[in-house]
């Protein structure tokens, strides 16, 4: 479930109709000269931007003066955070809180409706309040056609404690949120906290956004953000790039599988038999030579004691599976053992084709997983 | 009996000329299916497979009476096709496609059910009664008719656990791919109430996945109301704990749980886990 930056949130609320502080971004050694102008205050917050939590533990959320800001950010920049240096730096407007807020609406797996939640217990861990406070927080479900509108949320802005001007923006805001995930194909925006200022303002102090894949070719911007990037690895996107759904994991095995849930079960059956997966790797339905072939051209660019290519055939072709195997081992140079195992649509072609350059193909998952941990054990 | 769909099911082809649609359609009638037509906008009046296509769903309902439908059309154009199926009064909507926006599938979901269908997908392998009827791309070579009921949320891992059935000679009654995206059209809860009711099926083998609470809601209804022998497999286990999203799910559903936590719960519940595919037919001989 791909997460957006919390200033890339922000963007799309500020787009949206939804308040939010003043913030720019800073990526190198800009001024902040402009900022601070546009501002007309010397104090201001810095947040790493990441997709990992726990960012203030870390020190990469920092309340600054103008003076320190420049040298806070050239500080932060580039620094690790969870495995991944930090690119983006955002300066941020401080808020006054009166109250917090916590608000968000989300696509609901279970009911398949919209869902919005809200409490006037936000700028805490939810989840304890969930648990504490279970009756102050507040549920609705909206069908999948909902067109929202102000009057919908009266209710819920009026047990969230809003009354009069703060009451009808707060419905507002309501509104714009869910129209801005439906327009833009969002499973999640969560505002914790939305923040009422001492001069009855509400403002999304915090975004968490989280999008849908699978609209990335209606969404081109989204798709196109930073963070997407950034949540893969190198070689995650070169496979995501591919049209090949691959995660990098630490352990001693490589897997080419076709189908999320064999793959899983792939990974898991080295783990039973002793050993560990390497990566996840699901060439998806239908996978063609090519995107076997640049399978095992990322397998070759990991370090790894073996390959286990586990094949159940539906909509994919053995036969497909074969020649990529045979193409990509003639041009990288694979070291470590490999075991192959298909069974499926054109499996007596495939098999033929592993034959015919010496390979023999495994027709039962099991023995063909114990033959690799086996292998990569450094056994014969 | 089997569940959803026999011999008899008329099935229509949504997109039966395009490259996936002529492929499994071909391979549905060798099987045995009633294909009794295809539908792509702008061919009607040819005629594809041995089938008649049409222009529209309500071209092809009209002609045929068919109450069943499957999908075989780009993500993009999915929710237009989806709603006219239902539209045109199909009654089992079997969606294969992947890549569904999931503003898309709510939206489908929401309209099945309203008029009463029964959508199965999106991201699915469809379903197979053996020896009967298939709608979809579960290769029928690996399935026997037998007494077992399968319900999954995987598609190939489904083929892996129906061949180690067969092979040691346990057959299905029906096996059925709900889809492994998030949201979808029926979940294991409604199978497994069907599988309870068919008097063929004698034993359920249900496949789980990490992520999601729909195996724990399984868990739940086995406990209160499924007497039949549930078998359980959850795939997933050496996966890496998922990124944090957002607390809101969390809150509504408690958390949604690693394989080893679901695998736990099935076990409370009365199902007998397994761990690789093949230890299902190597359990279900031990009970016997």
């Amino acid at each position: 479930m791909p997460m957006l930056y919390e200033i890339e949130g922000k963007q799309l609320f500020k787009e949206n109709g939804i308040p939010v502080p003043k913030f720019r971004a800073y990526d190198s050694e800009e001024s902040i000269k402009t900022f601070v102008e546009e501002l007309g205050s010397d104090i201001m917050m810095a947040k790493a931007q990441s997709l990992s939590g726990g960012r203030g533990k870390a020190g990469l959320i920092k309340k600054v003066s103008a003076t320190e800001a420049e040298e806070y950010i050239q500080s932060i920049l580039g620094r690790d955070h969870r495995g991944k240096p930090v690119e983006i730096v955002m300066l941020e407007q401080p808020m006054e809180i009166a109250n917090e807020i916590y608000l968000s609406v989300m696509l609901d797996n279970t009911s398949g409706k919209y869902l919005v939640l809200a409490s006037s217990r936000g700028g805490v861990d939810i989840e304890e309040v969930a648990e504490k406070y279970p009756d102050e927080i507040y549920k609705e479900y909206y069908s999948a056609f909902t067109e929202p509108l102000p009057y919908m949320f009266m209710d819920m802005g009026k047990k969230l404690g809003f009354e009069a001007r703060t009451l009808t923006s707060f419905t507002f805001i309501m509104t714009n949120m869910f129209k801005m995930a439906q327009k833009r194909d969002l499973t999640l925006i969560e505002i914790n906290p939305l923040i009422l200022t001492p001069e009855k303002k509400i403002i999304a102090a915090d975004s968490k956004v989280v999008i849908d894949g699978n609209a990335d070719y209606r969404q081109p911007d989204i798709a196109a953000l930073k963070s997407q990037r950034d949540r893969h690895t190198d070689l995650e996107f070169e496979a995501d790039q591919a049209g090949i759904s691959y995660v990098q994991l630490d352990g001693e095995i490589g897997i080419i599988s076709g189908g999320a849930g064999l793959s899983m079960a792939t990974c898991d059956l080295l783990d039973f038999y002793g050993s560990s997966p390497a990566n996840f790797l699901d060439v998806g339905g239908g996978a063609d030579e090519a995107k076997i072939e640049k399978s095992l051209e990322i397998l070759s660019r990991q370090d790894i004691k073996g390959i286990f290519v586990n094949f159940f055939a539906g909509i994919t072709r053995c036969d497909d599976v074969a020649n990529g195997i045979i193409n990509a081992s003639k041009k990288f140079d694979v070291k470590v053992p490999m075991v192959i195992r298909l069974v499926g649509t054109n499996d007596d072609l495939g098999i033929q084709i592993l034959e015919d350059n010496g390979i023999n193909a495994y027709g039962k998952m099991e023995p063909a997983a114990k033959r690799i941990v086996e292998l990569a054990k450094g056994g014969n | 009996m089997a569940i959803l769909l026999d011999e008899n099911t008329k099935v229509i082809v949504q997109g039966i000329t395009g490259k996936q649609g002529t492929f499994h359609a071909r391979s549905m009638i060798d099987y045995g299916t009633t294909v009794v037509a295809g539908v792509t906008p702008g061919k009607g009046g040819q005629e594809h497979l041995g089938v008649p296509v049409y222009d529209s769903m309500k071209e092809a309902v009209e002609a045929t009476q068919a109450t069943a439908s499957v999908i075989f059309i780009p993500a993009r154009f999915t929710y237009s096709a989806a709603l006219e199926a239902i539209d045109a009064g199909i009654k089992l909507m079997t969606v294969i496609t992947e890549g569904v926006p999931v503003r898309d599938t709510v939206r489908i979901k929401q309209r099945a059910l309203e008029n009463g269908v029964t959508m199965v997908g999106p991201n699915c392998p469809g379903l197979i009664t053996p020896e009967a009827s298939k709608i979809g791309i579960i290769p029928g070579e690996i399935c026997k008719k037998g007494e077992v009921g399968i319900v999954s949320r995987s598609g190939t891992l489904t083929y892996e656990i129906i061949q180690n059935l067969t092979i040691n000679g346990f057959g299905q009654s029906t096996c059925v791919g709900l889809g492994g995206d998030p949201i979808k059209g029926i979940d294991f809860n409604e199978c497994l109430k069907w599988f309870e009711d068919d008097p063929q099926t004698k034993q359920i083998v249900l496949v789980g996945e990490i992520g999601g609470t729909g195996e724990q809601d399984a868990a739940d209804l086995v406990k209160a109301e499924i007497t039949k022998p549930v078998y359980g497999f959850i795939a997933g286990q050496t996966a890496p704990p998922g990124k944090q999203m957002g607390h809101a799910g969390a809150i509504v559903h408690g958390k949604s749980g690693t394989a080893k936590e679901k695998m736990r719960i099935l076990s409370e519940a009365g199902i007998t886990t397994v761990r690789t595919p093949s230890e299902i037919p190597m359990k279900m001989k031990e009970n016997m």
